[in-house]
């Protein structure tokens, strides 16, 4: 998986060890499947403590790491690597899955 | 029809799998309930093949020397369908990667492989991974013998080896029969070339060393001929030098490759040989009675006499123009008259490379029913094969593929692209591979004009490990991630065949990946521009030389 990445904005993201599903640690200390549910660390030192407490939280997931975002002016989060966009909004082209219904 | 001409798994073989399977499933239920942590599972389910990738778990199944049963290729198509989402990948390993599944599924996916003599074990790890051979194995017509006999007992051989399960790195062995090499047997860790001496006899050529990664190297000749019956025995002394010397120091330095390039073939061979000289004649060495009981389960199918010219096939090659170049890209020469083997291209214009549905399996499997034997080929680069066609046959066949969307008259030409699965779902790919082929493959969809443009290999990959075999593609594309952005590095002169095989030259800096079009588009237009009568892309590279093809790529991007 990921390094885990210091930035100035970060969220802890992990796989969910059931079915391998992207998930983020949100402020209940949940995961979630939602980005914009996920708790944000706005410092360094907010960073390590998410880690921290996504570690602890770590027995339904695989591997949490943290993952640096950007906000925008309506609070909205968004990856800033392209590897973790891809995590988020999934595969960037369609699926040959598709064509077992063009093929049928 | 049944499936009589496959290797079979016996007694033994099927109780070793099913106390697998009970094996793996005591383990993901032990991880699932918290009593393993991912420490101590990780490598129980990497040696069952199963990753975990960006999104979600893949399984990596073994398809041994790229051989499938129609009944296996169905069982495939309905794992993908019951555990994962419909679909698969097929490797350039002769493998197949289901990319979906869920860890509380994986056990009853390979319990339903096990139902058809097929796992995932070894397909991960320090180990000896599948044995991959030419697709065309069993039916080529320029066929010496067919290596996937030799296959079969490298399989059982090293299945669970004790002594190679904690090897430096992994080892991946490739075996071909044919004088023209469709294994590429000169970049794995050790190839085997079956071939006849000045005394009639057949026998390998042992390379070593080869392989591509962030350190590519063409493999070195250790033996240039090794009778037979002696192959396990050359093979386990190889593997113990290995085992000895490799570097497990360094994660990048560990192949046998580096080991070779550092000692020298020279030293090499005199450690590999002097280790054989101490086991040649162990219980390694094959009896003739073991080599033959293997070899009937390989014994060509019963294949009626059938006429080599067919009026049906004459009249819609003047009637269909795309059923013509089908016949000439997509078949090839069987070592029957009245048959063909033909490619089922799994890379219709635009499409994913290597990708195909549970319902396009199904049909594939169909098709071998009715008119190969029941049997179908796992090609390295990432297209399914049926090996015994009629030639009576093939208007009939060419129509059920395209109705699968699998008759794309494209094999061996631009479009025909290897790649890598790449970001969009690997763990360790630094760019995106999946799309770039899809644009490619759309710009040159056009089949006349590709037939134009001749045998031209693009392959992709997501990252410096080459899954995709960039460093042989007469042009290879690399994905590099240059500060948060996918850029990509293209190479030229890359090839496979035998006596031919070479590693490609970077042209210079990484293009953009929304310029990887025009500058595939530049590549092509130079060598129409510059060829002589007759001569491919990389033939025309090799007389004319780097400089054309760059400046006309740095001009377009």
């Amino acid at each position: 998986m990921a390094k885990n990445l210091s930035g100035d904005l970060t969220v802890a993201s992990a796989n969910r060890l059931a079915d391998g599903v992207v998930v983020f640690l949100d402020d209940k200390g949940h995961w979630t499947r939602h980005l914009e549910q996920a708790a944000l660390a706005r410092d360094k030192r907010a960073s390590e403590l998410l880690l921290a407490r996504a570690r602890a939280e770590s027995f339904s997931v695989v591997d949490p790491f943290l993952v640096a975002v950007a906000e925008d002016e309506q609070g909205d989060l968004e990856p800033i690597s392209l590897r973790e966009k891809i995590r988020v909004s999934g595969l960037t082209f369609e699926a040959i899955a598709a064509d077992a219904v063009r093929y049928a | 029809m049944p499936d009589t001409h496959f290797y079979h798994y016996d007694k033994y073989d099927r109780t070793l799998l099913s106390e697998r399977v009970e094996q793996f499933r005591d383990q993901v239920r032990r991880r699932l309930a918290g009593e393993l942590t991912e420490e101590q599972f990780k490598p129980l389910r990497l040696t069952n093949g199963l990753y975990l990738q960006l999104h979600a778990y893949m399984l990596r199944i073994a398809i041994p020397y790229g051989t499938l049963s129609s009944r296996q290729l169905r069982q495939l198509a309905a794992i993908a369908r019951k555990y994962d989402k419909g679909y698969g990948h097929f490797t350039t390993r002769q493998n197949l990667q289901l990319n979906w599944i869920r860890l509380e599924d994986a056990p009853d996916a390979v319990a339903m492989l096990a139902e058809v003599d097929m796992h995932s074990i070894q397909t991960s790890g320090n180990v000896v991974r599948n044995t991959t051979a030419d697709h065309f194995a069993g039916a080529a017509a320029d066929e010496i013998e067919d290596p996937r006999v030799w296959c079969e007992i490298v399989r059982q051989w090293s299945t669970l080896h004790p002594e190679f399960s904690f090897l430096p790195r992994k080892f991946k062995i490739a075996i071909t029969g044919s004088p023209n090499d469709r294994a590429a047997v000169r970049i794995h860790d050790v190839g085997l070339r079956l071939w006849r001496n000045e005394q009639g006899e057949t026998g390998f050529e042992v390379i070593v060393g080869g392989g591509l990664g962030r350190t590519p190297m063409i493999g070195k000749t250790v033996r240039a001929f090794l009778p037979k019956d002696e192959m396990l025995a050359y093979l386990e002394a190889v593997l113990r030098v290995y085992n000895r010397y490799g570097r497990r120091d360094n994660l990048f330095k560990a192949r046998i490759k580096i080991l070779v390039h550092e000692i020298g073939i020279e030293k090499m061979r005199e450690e590999v040989e002097a280790e054989y000289a101490a086991i040649k004649d162990s219980a390694l060495k094959l009896d003739p009675q073991t080599i033959e009981a293997i070899a009937a389960h390989f014994a060509p199918p019963p294949l009626p006499h059938r006429p080599a010219i067919s009026g049906e096939v004459e009249r819609l090659k003047l009637e269909e123009p795309d059923f013509a170049l089908w016949l000439k890209s997509n078949t090839a020469p069987h070592k029957l008259a009245g048959y063909r083997i033909v490619t089922a291209s799994l890379k219709p214009a635009g499409a994913p490379p290597g990708d195909a549905s549970s319902v396009q399996m199904e049909g594939v499997a169909d098709i071998a029913d009715a008119y190969s034997q029941s049997e179908v080929r796992v090609s390295h680069e990432q297209n399914l094969v049926l090996p015994h066609v009629a030639v009576e046959d093939l208007p009939a066949v060419y129509r059920a593929l395209a109705g699968l969307g699998f008759a794309e008259a494209n094999v061996g030409k631009i479009t025909d692209i290897i790649a890598c699965p790449g970001l969009d779902y690997c763990a360790l790919a630094n760019a995106r591979s999946i799309p770039v082929a899809q644009r490619i493959s759309n710009h040159f969809a056009n089949l006349a004009r590709q037939h134009d443009i001749g045998d031209l290999k693009v392959k992709i990959s997501g990252c410096i490990n080459a899954c995709g075999h960039h460093h042989v593609g007469h042009i290879g594309i690399l994905g590099v991630d240059k500060n948060g952005v996918e850029l990509y590095q293209i190479s030229l002169g890359g090839d496979v065949d035998f006596g031919k095989t070479a590693l490609g030259d970077i042209i210079g800096p990484a293009v953009a990946a929304d310029r990887i079009v025009e500058a595939v588009d530049a590549l092509v237009r130079t060598y129409l521009d510059r060829r002589e009568e007759g001569e491919r892309f990389v033939d025309a590279y090799r007389r004319i030389g780097v400089e054309p093809f760059k400046e006309s790529v740095y001009a377009a991007v």
